[in-house]
C-alpha cells in the first residue's frame, strides 16, 4: 500500500491527505512563495449530493441479482486431529486380497544370500514393533495385501551378513543406504530393523529425519552447553516410549549403573520403566535418554541398532533459530548430534551393532557434503581410492557434515535382478493383485520399462496400475 | 570412403540371362520381398503389375520343372546366382569372366545360405545336447506376434477402454497425470474396500460376476458399475415442435462410449456433492470411489437419473416418427 505521506519526507509524516490535494490544487498555493502549503486552508470535502447525482430515478426497477448463501454443512464436521490421522493411517492388510503360502522371516534368514529373490512374511510381533517405531510409512503399498511381506534382495543379505559380523566382533557397522529414488532405500532400513528385532537387538529409530530439523517440535537449550546445545523434549518423549514399546528385551534388562537424574529411581529398575518414566514428562526425557544409553552400551548388553531415515536433513542447518536469530545448524540439536557422533565412528559401540542412515531422494533438501562424501566412499569401495575431489569454488559444502562423514560406508541400492523381479512379481500374482501370467516376457518387459529393475517403477507399473 | 568395388555382384548384373525383363539391383532382397506372405504362405498372391505374370529365372523354370518330376528343387528364396545358372551352361563357363572362374574354383559355401544356417542350427542343437536328426527351424530374430492380435496390440488403445475413458472424464484442466493417479487410486480404493452387497431391486449389467469377484478385478469393477448405471437413451427436446411454442420431447438411442460418458458424469455429480472426510490429495478420488461402491450396491442417486431418463423415454416413443418438415 502507497503510504498516505509524501514519500521524500519519510521523516515526517504529513497529517492528512488535504494537505496532499491542497498541494496538487493549483492557485492556492502562491506563485512565489516559501511558506509551505501546510498553512494554506484545506480545502473543503466536496458534499456527497454534488458529487454523486442520483442514479436511480423514483420507482424504477434495478436488477438485483441475491447472493447464494453458502451451502450450510451437512452432518458432524470431522473432530480436530481426525483428518490427519486418517491421512497417516497406516493399513496393513487387505482382506480381499489372497493368502499366498510363504516363509516366515526368521534370524537366519538375514544373512542368507541363497534367499534372494524370496518374498517372506514378517512375523506378528515384529509387525508389531515395526508399527511402533513407525517404520511401515503412507505410500509404500501395505494395504494391498494380507499380510505385510518383505522382498530378500542380494543387498539385504550383504546388510545382513555385516549385522551378524558385527555382533560377533562387537563391533559398529556404520552405513548410509544411498540409492535412486524408489529404488527401496526405506525398505531396506526396514529389513535392517526386523532382522535387529529377530535377532533380539536392543532398536532405536528415528523414521524421518525431517521432523526433527524442519521445526515443528518444541526444542530448548540445554543448560552449562558452549557451544549451545537444543534438546527437543516433547519428540525425545515419544522417542523413548517408541523405544518402550518396541523392544521388548528392555523387559529383562536392570538399570545397573547410577545415574544422576532429576528423579529418584529406586533399584532394580527394568530399561523399559526408565523409558517410561522419561516418555511421561518432557521435561525430563532428555537426561534420561541419556542414562538409557549410559546402560544399553554398558558391559554385557545386546547390540544396538540406531537408524535414520531422510539423512540429508540432518546435514545443514535445521529450521530452528538460535536466540540471535541465526539458523541452528541440525548438528547442535541433541538428538542428532549423537546420532551422528555414532555414525562418525567418534565414539565405539561397545556390544557392536549398527549406525544406518537412509537417504531420501524424492522430498528432501540436497546435502552438496553428503553427496561428496557418498560418491567418495562409493569410489574408495569400488576402485580403493577417491577420484572426485571437492568442488574448490563450491560454496554450498557444510564442514561440520564433512567431517561426520568422512569414514562412513555407502550402500549403493541399483534396482532388482531379474529373478528378485520375477519372485516379486509372482507374490503378485499369488495375492491376485496382478492378473497376468507371470513369464519371462512380461518380467523382462516391466524390468526394463522399470529402468532396470528399480522397484518402486516396477510397483507403480504393475501394482497400482497407474498408466 | 570410396564404395566398395565388389566384382562379383558386378559380374552378376552383367550375366546372361535366358529370361529376365528387369535386372533387379538386389535380386536376392527383393526375391524375398517379394515372395514373402505376411498372412497366408500357402496362397501366392495374384499376379497384378503388367511385368509380373512373366515366365521366371531359371532357378523359377528348374523349380516348376521339378516339381512336376518330383526331382530336387532348386531354393527359391535364394534368388538366382550366376553360378547356378553357369553350371548347366558349359560354353558360359569358359566365356565366364576370371573373377567368376576363381570364385567357382574356390567352392566356398555361401555363409548366409539357408543350407548353411540349417547346419549351424544342427550343430547348436547337437552343442544343446540333441540329435543331427532333430527337426531345424529356422526362426526370427525377434518373434513373430501370434496372429490374431490382441485387443491391446494396437499402441493407441492399448489401456482398457472404460480406464481410459474414465481417466479423462475424470480430467480438470488438461492435466491428465493427476487424473491418472487419481484413477490409480480409485482403482486401489475398490481393491481394497470390502465387496459389495448388491441391491436386487438395482440389477447390475446382464452378465456381471457375483460381487464377491469385483475387488480383485478393479477395472471389472469400475466397468460393472458405470455400465450398469449408463441411460440406453437420451431426450432430444425439439423446440417448438409440440406446437403453442413447446418443445417436443424425441427419444435418441446413445452408443457405447456416449451411455458410459453420461453414466460417468452423473456419478461424479454426485460425488462432487459429496464432502471429503479426510484430508490430503486423494480426497477426491476416494468420493469418487466411495460413489462408485454405492452404485454398485444400488444406493447411488445415478439410479434416480438413469429411471428419470428412461419413463421420459418411454413416454415420448410416440414422437420417435416425427419429421422435421423443412420449407421449400
Amino acid at each position: 500500500m502507497a503510504s498516505s505521506g509524501c514519500w521524500k519526507c519519510l521523516a515526517r509524516p504529513s497529517g492528512s491527505l488535504t494537505s496532499q490535494l491542497a498541494l496538487r490544487t493549483p492557485g492556492v498555493s502562491a506563485a512565489f512563495s516559501t511558506t509551505t502549503a501546510r498553512a494554506a486552508l484545506p480545502i473543503k470535502a466536496k458534499k456527497p449530493s454534488q458529487a454523486r447525482p442520483a442514479l436511480k430515478a423514483k420507482g424504477s426497477k434495478t436488477l438485483r441479482i441475491k447472493k447464494k448463501a453458502p451451502a450450510k454443512p451437512s452432518g458432524k464436521p470431522p473432530m480436530p486431529g481426525e483428518r490427519k490421522a486418517m491421512r497417516k493411517r497406516i493399513v496393513l492388510s487387505n482382506t480381499n486380497a489372497l493368502e499366498v503360502p510363504m516363509m516366515d522371516f526368521n534370524e537366519h534368514m538375514v544373512a542368507d544370500p541363497t534367499m534372494a529373490g524370496k518374498v517372506v512374511a514378517l512375523p506378528g510381533e515384529v509387525v508389531d514393533s515395526l508399527r511402533a517405531v513407525e517404520a511401515f510409512k503412507v505410500n509404500q503399498g501395505w494395504g494391498l495385501f494380507r499380510k505385510p511381506a518383505l522382498l530378500l534382495r542380494e543387498e539385504s543379505a550383504v546388510l545382513g551378513q555385516k549385522m551378524v559380523a558385527a555382533e560377533k566382533n562387537k563391533e559398529a557397522v556404520r552405513l548410509v543406504i544411498d540409492g535412486e529414488r524408489g529404488s527401496g532405500k526405506s525398505l531396506m532400513l526396514l529389513h535392517a530393523l526386523s532382522a535387529a528385532f529377530l535377532r533380539g537387538w536392543i532398536v532405536l529409530s528415528i523414521p524421518e529425519a525431517q521432523d526433527l530439523c524442519n521445526a515443528s517440535t518444541e526444542y530448548a537449550p540445554l543448560p552449562g552447553t558452549n557451544p549451545t546445545i537444543y534438546t527437543q523434549n516433547v519428540y525425545t518423549a515419544n522417542f523413548l516410549a517408541q523405544i518402550q514399546k518396541s523392544n521388548s528385551v528392555l523387559q529383562t534388562l536392570h538399570v545397573t549403573k547410577s545415574h544422576n537424574l532429576p528423579i529418584p529411581l529406586p533399584e532394580k529398575t527394568t530399561l523399559a520403566r526408565l523409558c517410561e518414566l522419561g516418555a511421561r514428562d518432557p521435561d525430563i526425557s532428555w537426561p534420561i535418554f541419556q542414562a538409557f544409553w549410559a546402560e544399553i552400551t554398558g558391559p554385557a548388553r545386546p547390540p544396538v541398532l540406531f537408524t535414520l531415515d531422510s539423512l540429508s536433513f540432518t546435514m545443514g542447518l535445521s529450521a530452528y533459530r538460535s536466540a540471535s536469530y541465526e539458523l541452528i545448524h541440525a548438528h547442535d540439536l541433541a538428538l542428532v548430534q549423537h546420532f551422528v557422533t555414532y555414525l562418525s565412528g567418534e565414539k565405539p559401540l561397545p556390544n557392536g551393532g549398527a549406525i544406518l542412515g537412509a537417504t531420501s531422494r524424492s522430498h528432501a533438501p540436497v546435502s552438496a557434503s553428503l553427496e561428496l562424501a557418498l560418491k567418495q566412499a562409493l569410489e574408495k569401495q569400488q576402485h580403493g581410492e577417491i577420484m572426485t575431489k571437492k568442488d574448490p569454488y563450491g560454496k554450498k559444502y557444510d564442514t561440520r557434515a564433512e567431517d561426520k562423514l568422512k569414514s562412513v560406508e555407502v550402500l549403493k541400492l541399483k534396482g532388482l535382478s531379474k529373478v528378485e523381479a520375477r519372485g516379486l512379481m509372482e507374490y503378485w500374482a499369488q495375492s491376485g493383485l496382478l492378473r497376468s501370467r507371470v513369464d519371462e516376457r512380461l518380467v523382462t518387459e516391466k524390468w526394463a520399462l522399470a529402468g532396470n529393475g528399480i522397484v518402486g517403477e516396477i510397483e507403480r507399473g504393475v501394482l497400482r496400475m497407474r498408466i | 570412403m570410396p564404395p566398395r568395388l565388389i566384382f562379383f555382384r558386378a559380374c552378376r548384373s552383367l550375366a546372361v540371362r535366358t529370361r529376365s525383363s528387369i535386372t533387379p539391383s538386389q535380386p536376392r532382397i527383393l526375391q524375398v520381398a517379394s515372395r514373402r506372405g505376411f498372412a497366408d504362405e500357402k496362397s501366392p498372391k495374384p499376379a497384378t503389375g503388367p511385368n509380373q505374370d512373366v515366365l521366371g529365372s531359371v532357378s523359377q523354370e528348374a523349380a516348376d520343372v521339378g516339381k512336376v518330376t518330383g526331382e530336387e528343387e532348386p531354393d527359391l528364396s535364394q534368388g538366382t546366382p550366376v553360378q547356378e545358372i553357369l553350371k548347366r551352361d558349359q560354353e558360359g563357363q569358359e566365356k565366364a569372366p576370371e573373377v567368376i572362374k576363381e570364385e567357382m574354383d574356390k567352392k566356398v559355401a555361401d555363409p548366409t545360405s539357408i543350407a548353411n544356417h540349417v547346419a549351424l542350427r544342427q550343430m547348436e542343437n547337437i552343442a544343446a545336447g540333441g540329435e543331427l536328426s532333430d527337426t531345424v527351424e529356422l526362426g526370427h530374430k525377434y518373434e513373430l506376434p501370434d496372429l490374431p492380435l490382441p485387443p491391446d496390440g494396437n499402441l493407441k488403445y492399448r489401456y482398457d477402454p472404460v480406464v481410459s475413458q474414465v481417466t479423462n472424464l475424470l480430467m480438470k484442466d488438461g492435466k491428465k497425470s493427476v487424473a491418472q493417479r487419481n484413477m490409480s487410486y480409485i482403482l486401489n480404493y475398490l481393491r481394497t474396500a470390502p465387496p459389495p452387497s448388491t441391491n436386487p431391486a438395482r440389477p447390475l449389467v446382464p452378465g456381471s460376476p457375483p460381487a464377491s469377484h469385483l475387488p480383485l478385478n478393479p477395472a471389472l469393477y469400475l466397468t460393472v458399475a458405470v455400465d450398469s448405471v449408463a441411460p440406453l437413451l437420451r431426450i432430444r427436446a425439439l423446440k417448438g415442435a409440440a406446437g403453442g411454442g413447446n418443445s417436443l420431447q424425441i427419444p435418441v438411442p446413445l452408443g457405447l462410449r456416449q451411455r458410459r460418458r453420461q453414466a460417468f458424469q452423473w456419478i461424479l455429480d454426485a460425488a462432487n456433492k459429496k464432502k471429503s472426510r479426510g484430508s490430503g490429495k486423494g480426497q477426491f478420488a476416494q468420493r469418487v470411489a466411495e460413489e462408485l461402491i454405492s452404485v454398485v450396491e444400488g444406493r447411488s442417486t445415478a439410479w434416480d437419473r438413469r429411471n428419470l431418463v428412461h419413463r421420459a423415454g418411454t413416454t415420448a416413443r410416440a414422437n420417435l416418427n416425427y419429421r422435421v418438415h423443412r420449407k421449400k
